[in-house]
């Protein structure tokens, strides 16, 4: 499989580098009109025909590493040490991308995938589309000279085989890290077609704003993917790390938020451009820059520049993601210097109080973040290499300039969808605002008075108080969406005469982007209600004989039994807690601590029991040595749930708003279109 | 699969994607030049989905009715130049 596999990769790289060199020349042939003895047409075919076949090359070098793994051939390095005969199957496709090598293959597999499905679908605009293929064949080139030169997933074992591999890391022994590292792959990768379109249309001066439409779905989809890559991030460092967090501001965590953010940013922008031909040379470098964040985070993560729980490699291919990034850069800098006549905007922004105005707020602010947290990350190597000493910047940092821009961010959320295009009176907006603002107080009232009260205790908790904030927002951001469906059903149920649960599915059916944007907002909002009850976070560590008790909030953890368990892939010790409420037993828990045998790594896993208002969140930590007990952390996480169905309600926004409005009925169409 | 089997298959690989890469193909797809025209025809769509926009927020209660006719007039004008435009470039 070795052969085989490394043969592929090779074969892949000499196709990604036929495509870039014969596309790019044909594109050049037909841009010149130079005479040519093939025609330039026939040349870009066989380009697009490379990269085609290219995918399947690179699909047969990762099936040939999964499929070492399922057999446990050990000949390879990489599933000596990232697999072993005991480890469940689940795992074992895992492995694929527990390590650097895998993971630079998966990235270059999605890469092909995308192109692949970029190449078929080439008729909708053949020119657009073959310099689109070209330049991803650029990035193609890069990874599989990576793969073929600097990490080489098919490297042999040197000497005796070994009986056994030395086991996949205990932390990524978790379901989610089946899923998570694909999907936030599929975001990273994903960004690079929405990128390659902007360059292409830049490099061809394409007329109009068509490509951006083109490219509507690719970037939605990634955005989606990026936005379940980094929630089933926070979602395992909380069911796994056993430190009753979700989000540490871990550099590795940074590097997928970053161009979460700017990819956010574009999507909200590109609107602009799409809909008024605005700020056109603002939106080429969001993409661009999204782009690069993503090549810099798949560098902090595999590379291991930075110290981080989930960097799980150490290389020295960070030199080849500098100098790539570099290219990149240069290459994104002269084709916008050589084409900058083309980006000039017919108009500006035509007043302050329009959608258009909250959109540049919404970037500024997200661009903002996104600044503080690359400064943030990057500081320990910039310190390092300007003063000689890494300095580590701490979460309390992040948190004092990234609450309130997120909390300033949430205000957006309600105020944008309020806001009609190009311009409007005051009057009007105070007339879209006053049921926001009344919920607003109605809300921060009510929190207030359930006991989130950032005076408590004679001192000024700022987490308590930014809370509020948010529960406060929340409930704003909430009527002003809903009133944006209420207000768009009535107009419909006036003009078709149906009821105004019929009224509200046409318009959403009518106008699926923005109502599918709008259900995202909802998403958000829950998010932040989620994020909100941290600062209510409670936590009691304990030592518990059998049938003793502690206390956390309205739940009694009784100890029941403390035992131990071990199959062939892992040992286990873990607690039986039965967990009173009411003066009876509502359910029982069993926090556990795992050793794997391969690798000899402890293990967390952690109990969790949710209920909307709040996650009861037991860690085991291990029996006292002295007296054989077993220590018992338990936290009381407030409307951590709701994350997590924000997640869920994001995702379906997203979907929603992917699936092709319905026309309105002809002689309506000019009346409402919602 | 053995190292010998990995070589056989990755030749045959080889053969594969050389065949199909460079296999004749029938016509290879062509696109004429997109046209001043073809881009004025794409904005006026989007002109009259931005009306249809205004049209619809003017009936859901967004706009007062003297912002909605400003923000009408501007448009249509906008419109119709881009029409006259269109129909100039038709008619060469």
């Amino acid at each position: 499989m070795a052969t085989f596999g490394s043969f592929s990769l090779l074969i892949a790289l000499a196709l990604a580098a036929y495509n870039l060199c014969a596309g790019g020349l044909a594109l050049w042939l037909l841009a010149t009109n130079r005479p040519a003895r093939v025609a330039p047409e026939r040349l870009a075919e066989t380009a697009r025909r490379a990269g085609i076949i290219g995918f399947l090359a690179i699909s047969t070098a990762a099936f040939a590493l999964i499929w070492a793994a399922f057999t446990n051939d050990f000949s390879i390095i990489y599933i000596a040490e990232h697999s072993n005969r005991a480890l469940p199957g689940p795992y074992k496709f895992a492995a694929l991308w527990s390590g650097q090598e895998g993971s630079l293959l998966l990235w270059g597999w999605l890469l092909g995938a995308f192109s692949f499905v970029l190449r078929l679908r080439h008729k909708t605009d053949v020119r657009l589309y073959a310099y689109a293929g070209t330049i991803l064949a650029g990035i193609q080139v890069f990874f599989l000279a990576v793969l073929n030169f600097a990490v080489q997933p098919f490297a042999l074992t040197p000497g005796p085989l070994p009986d056994d591999g030395a086991g996949l890391n205990a932390l990524l022994q978790y379901p989610e890290m089946v899923i998570h590292p694909p999907m936030l792959y599929l975001g990273y990768v994903g960004f690079s077609v929405p990128f390659a379109f902007a360059l292409a249309a830049l490099m061809m001066r394409y007329p109009g704003e068509k490509w951006i439409r083109i490219t509507r779905t690719w970037t939605l989809v990634t955005w989606m993917f990026l936005t379940i890559g980094v929630f089933l991030g926070m979602h395992w460092a909380y069911a796994v790390l056993g430190w009753g967090g979700y989000w540490a501001w871990d550099p590795v965590e940074n590097a997928s938020f970053m161009p979460w953010l700017t990819g956010t940013a574009f999507l909200h922008s590109v609107m602009m451009q799409e809909k008024k031909g605005l700020m056109k040379s603002w939106n080429i470098w969001l993409i661009f820059t999204t782009f690069l964040l993503t090549l810099l985070g798949t560098m902090l993560t595999r590379a291991g520049l930075v110290s981080s729980v989930h960097a799980f490699a150490k290389s020295s291919i960070g030199n080849w993601f500098a100098s790539f990034m570099l290219i990149v850069f240069l290459v994104c800098l002269v084709v916008y210097l050589l084409r900058r006549d083309h980006l000039k905007s017919d108009r500006g922004i035509e007043s302050l109080v329009s959608r258009e105005s909250s959109f540049l707020f919404n970037n500024l602010v997200l661009l903002t973040a996104c600044f503080v947290i690359l400064w943030g990350t990057l500081f320990p190597i910039l310190s390092e290499a300007v003063i000689g000493t890494k300095v580590t910047v701490g979460a309390p940092f992040y948190n004092n300039v990234a609450v309130p821009i997120g909390l300033f961010l949430l205000f957006l959320a309600g105020v944008g969808p309020l806001l009609p295009w190009r311009a409007t009176s005051l009057r009007a907006v105070r007339r879209n605002f006053v049921a926001p603002c009344i919920a607003l107080w109605l809300a921060v009232i009510v929190a207030f008075l359930l006991g989130a009260n950032p005076w408590k205790g004679g001192t000024f908790s700022s987490g308590a108080f930014y809370a509020l904030v948010a529960l406060g927002l929340a409930a704003a951001v909430i009527v002003a969406v809903v009133s944006e469906f209420a207000r768009g059903a009535r107009a419909v149920a006036r003009q078709t005469g149906s009821n105004l649960l019929i009224s509200t599915w046409t318009l959403m059916r009518r106008n699926s982007r923005r109502y599918g944007g709008y259900i995202v907002h909802l998403g958000v909002v829950l998010v932040f209600v989620g994020l909100a009850g941290a600062a209510f976070n409670q936590t009691v560590e304990s030592e518990l004989a059998l049938h003793q008790k502690m206390q956390i909030g309205p739940y009694t953890l009784e100890c029941t039994g403390f035992t131990q368990d071990s199959n062939e892939n892992y040992q286990s010790e873990y607690a039986v807690l039965n967990v009173w409420k009411n003066g009876q037993v509502q359910f029982q828990m069993t926090p556990e601590k795992r050793v794997y045998l391969a690798s000899q790594q402890p293990q967390t896993m952690v109990a969790i029991h949710s209920v909307p208002g709040w996650d009861l969140y037991v860690v085991y930590e291990g029996a006292n040595p002295d007296t054989n007990q077993p220590i018992i952390k338990a936290f009381l996480n407030p409307l951590v749930s709701w994350i997590w169905i924000g997640l869920v309600v994001m995702v379906l926004g997203v979907c929603f708003a992917l699936v092709p409005s319905r026309k309105a009925a002809p002689n309506a169409a000019t009346e409402v279109n919602a | 699969m053995n190292e010998t089997q990995g070589l056989v298959a990755s030749l045959m690989l080889l053969v594969a994607a050389f065949l199909y890469t460079f296999w004749p193909a029938g016509a290879a797809a062509r696109q004429s030049e997109k046209t001043q025209l073809d881009y004025l025809l794409e904005r006026k769509e989007q002109l009259e989905e931005n009306l249809r926009d205004l049209n619809f927020e003017y009936r859901a209660g967004k706009y007062p009715e003297e912002d909605f006719l400003a923000q009408q007039k501007l448009l249509e004008q906008e419109t119709a130049e881009l029409l006259a435009e269109i129909a100039q470039l038709e008619q060469a």
